[in-house]
């Protein structure tokens, strides 16, 4: 049945439907739809009469607009319904649920769904999320569009389009697209931690789980220690553990740091033993200081190293590590004795010996120092790092600057939601 | 703190402190009895309420949303957001009686706080001085320990506590709903629900927070229950009706003498602040969460119009509404205790059907004998406004 034009479903709903005569078969109370290409489509309506369910197949519609909606069948023939759990339900699976609006990174919540004709089918193209598709619900939408014209304005439409809709509910993953989750996946971290942490924990968990595991493990360590735990313990342990080997180990040391402490130990048992060691090292220091903040993944060289061997260590260990910007020297001992930065190597002359050009008064922290120092220093000296190093001078690791801004200026999905 | 001490402590706001304290002087011990019903049904709905949160993860507004849709959703919003107007100007109301008592002008001091609330919530940190607020609730003690002081007769107490016997005068049933509905308010469900849902606490940490609950709830009734018992003995004998805040005041005597004016009106004022501070707050958000606008205390009015004009607007009409010469500061704090009390049931009815979910709650629906009791104080709130109409036109 051909169907031109386009219907939001609330202007649809409680409409009587008629039969082939024009008497009344039931009003419309739901619509199912099922997967379909490229949007998903309208299998049946669900219509109610004198208190029973039936449901009359897209099939035999005759006319369906906002106006009329009429069928080829009599009542004898209506099917009772029987939809269960499974199936999908525009008023009852669709309606008034959160999505994730993968175009703008954001949580929002579905006022209306909008109906499209395409060839015989009625596709499910976008969803209100505005003002607009809340008066339409409580039927004040004229009255609200008259009203605005009276200031001369707009009231406008806000419609995201099903192609960047990503939803929340598990139900609903069967008819999402594979563009918006992949959209979804190429969002910063950062982003994904936001809409995270504004839906509920159950929401985000599922949210979290069609992440890949480099993308997971960056948002991870973006979200706040109760959202962590949340759903790391809603994980199974080797997806948890591989997630949690992918981040830079001060990230992973914080967020097992925050786990209760047999979990955490589970999981360290399932990382590489070469990262659990990493680890495990950083977590032996107090939260606040510099031991707490920095990481033990940095680049060193020996100082008779020429610099043009230098730049090509560097091209194989940069891969690795998060902080690149100092190449730190380190005497026969493992004690730190100079620094060179990474414009420097790179300007220099190759046959230079990186003793010839490294800085020896270095800015250098034990890891007991308080991190509001840490951040003193880092600020005076305008570093990108700060290295810390024990009482002997044997290098522990470095604070690198952006996990000192965390501390001091934590971004609004690490912060508590609310402040009420 | 957990989220039902806070929660408790909250309770016991400008209008709590008003309507207890009028109970007592105007009635004496008769209207104890209903603090026993009155505790019990606080307890199992704040129960309910917390184990809505921990099994759905979700606060009470998302769930109604949900669940019921747009236009229910609407009409909730609305009540309570008439709700908690009337809580904001209760409180500004508390706010500018102590000032009073302390012999400042309202005319200054509404509008300095006013402004200065909204200054601290939207600009500042106020969590700091939340949490001195909360801890300075501590002052509530006060309150048994001027109740003992004035060694009552416990007789007569334990009688009237535990029998009820109803006066039917209109008076008396509109302090009844009041009584109600200053310990059991609309935005407090909503409030706790959240607290809960986002802390995150999962079912094996359940316990530990019912507990929180429940000492929350009882806390909240004892310090209730002891500022009508001061009210009865040191006011109701002498006919002090407490038309005027400073009147309370009296009651606080054998503790403070001549300072009892004082303590009170920083009791007062404490408490005033506290509401002023969280409840205009709680509801702009909820109220944007449920219909899926922006919220948030640092966003500009462009980026959260809907929140940040909600917030706004209360604050502001709620002061104006306490300016006006000669406004009824004690009666305005009473009424908002009754308008709670009147839009409780509706707020009751959705809990109750949200919490008999087996779709949402699984095996954690209400038994039989919660069930009751939420539904019987639902029916008790609807009769007691009935019959409080009627007596009043009749």
């Amino acid at each position: 049945m051909p169907f031109f034009g386009e219907v939001f479903v609330s202007e649809i709903l409680r409409k009587p439907v008629l039969d082939p005569k024009g008497e009344e078969l039931g009003r419309v109370r739901d619509v199912i739809v099922i997967k379909g290409d490229p949007f998903p489509k309208v299998s049946a309506l669900v219509i109610e009469k004198k208190k029973r369910t039936f449901c009359l197949p897209w099939t035999d519609l005759n006319i369906f607009n906002k106006r009329i909606i009429s069928s080829k069948i009599y009542g004898d023939k209506l099917q009772p319904n029987e939809f269960g759990e499974k199936d999908l339900l525009i008023v009852r699976d669709i309606f008034d649920k959160q999505i994730v609006d993968a175009n703008g990174a954001k949580v929002v919540r579905v006022n209306d769904v909008k109906l499209e004709g395409f060839q015989t089918e009625a596709i499910l193209i976008a969803v209100d999320v505005g003002m607009r598709g809340i008066m339409r619900r409580l039927g004040v939408e004229r009255g609200g569009e008259d009203m605005m014209r009276l200031f001369k304005k707009h009231l406008p439409y806000n419609l995201i389009s099903w192609n960047y809709m990503q939803p929340l509910e598990p139900k609903l993953t069967k008819i999402s697209l594979t563009v918006p989750r992949q959209m979804v996946s190429e969002l910063h971290p950062a982003d994904i931690a936001d809409i995270i942490s504004q839906v509920s924990h159950k929401e985000g968990a599922s949210f979290f789980k069609d992440l890949d595991v480099e993308t997971a493990a960056e948002a991870l360590s973006e979200l706040q220690p109760d959202v962590q735990t949340a759903i790391i313990a809603g994980m199974d342990l080797q997806k948890a553990a591989d997630i949690i080997e992918e981040m830079p180990p001060d990230e992973a040391a914080d967020v097992l740091s925050d786990l209760p402490m047999d979990k955490a130990k589970e999981i360290l048992e399932h990382i590489e033993k070469e990262d659990a060691e990493d680890i495990q090292e950083l977590l032996s220091h107090e939260e606040d200081t510099a031991g707490g903040l920095m990481t033990n993944e940095f680049i060193a060289y020996p100082p008779e190293t020429s610099v043009r061997e230098a730049i090509e260590k560097f091209r194989k260990d940069a891969d690795e590590v998060e902080t690149v910007y100092y190449i730190y020297i380190l005497d026969t001992e493992e004690k730190l004795i100079g620094v060179v930065s990474l414009r420097e190597l790179l300007l220099a002359e190759h046959d230079t010996l990186l003793s010839d050009i490294m800085h020896t008064k270095l800015k250098v922290v034990t890891p007991e120092t308080d991190e509001v120092e840490v951040a003193d220093i880092i600020s005076k000296y305008n570093l990108v790092a700060l290295p810390v190093a024990d009482a002997e001078g044997f290098l522990l690791g470095i604070v690198s600057v952006d996990d000192v801004l965390d501390r001091i200026l934590p971004p609004a999905a690490k912060r508590r939601r609310r402040k009420v | 703190m957990g989220p039902g001490i806070i929660t408790a402590n909250i309770d016991n706001d400008a209008s709590g402190i008003t309507t207890y304290s009028v109970a007592g002087a105007r009635f004496g011990y008769a209207l104890l009895w209903t603090l026993i019903p009155t505790t019990i049904a606080l307890v199992v709905i704040q129960e309910m309420i917390g184990r809505m949160g921990v099994i759905t993860g979700k606060g009470l507004s998302d769930l109604i949303r949900e669940n019921y849709g747009v236009k229910t959703t609407f009409f909730m919003m609305l009540c309570l957001l008439v709700a908690n107007f009337g809580n904001t100007v209760a409180n500004f109301a508390g706010w500018a009686a102590s000032m009073e008592i302390l012999g400042w002008s309202k005319y200054i001091m509404v509008p300095v706080g006013a402004v200065s609330i909204w200054l601290l919530v939207t600009k500042g940190s106020y969590r700091v001085v939340e949490i001195v607020l909360l801890y300075a609730c501590i002052i509530f003690v006060g309150y048994i320990i001027s109740g003992i002081m004035a060694k009552p007769d416990w007789n007569t107490i334990a009688r009237r506590t535990l029998y009820p016997q109803m006066q039917w005068n209109s008076e008396y049933i509109m302090m009844s709903i009041a009584i109600i509905g200053t310990t059991i308010t609309p935005w407090m469900q909503f409030y706790l629900q959240s607290s809960i849902a986002e802390k995150g606490i999962t079912k094996e940490e359940y316990k530990a927070s019912r507990l929180d609950v429940i000492i929350g709830c009882s806390i909240t009734d004892v310090i209730s229950f002891f500022i009508i018992v001061t009210c009865a003995t040191l006011l109701f004998p002498y006919g002090i009706r407490i038309n005027e805040a400073s009147e309370a005041a009296l009651a606080l005597k054998p503790l403070a003498g001549d300072y009892a004016s004082f303590i009170f009106a920083l009791c007062l004022a404490n408490a005033s602040l506290l509401g002023a501070i969280i409840v205009p707050l709680a509801t702009a958000y909820y109220i944007c969460e449920a219909m899926g606008w922006e919220a948030g205390v640092n966003k500009t009015f462009r980026e959260a119009p809907q929140f940040m004009w909600i917030y706004t607007l209360t604050i502001a009409l709620a002061s104006m509404q306490v300016l006006i010469p000669g406004a009824p500061l004690v009666f305005l704090m009473v009424l908002s205790a009754v308008v709670n009390g009147v839009l409780l049931p509706f707020v009751l009815v959705f809990a109750i059907l949200l919490i008999n979910n087996k779709k949402l709650m699984g095996e954690y629906t209400n038994s039989r004998v919660y069930n009751s009791i939420a539904w019987g104080t639902v029916a008790s709130v609807i009769c007691l406004t009935i019959a409080w109409v009627i007596k009043s036109v009749f």
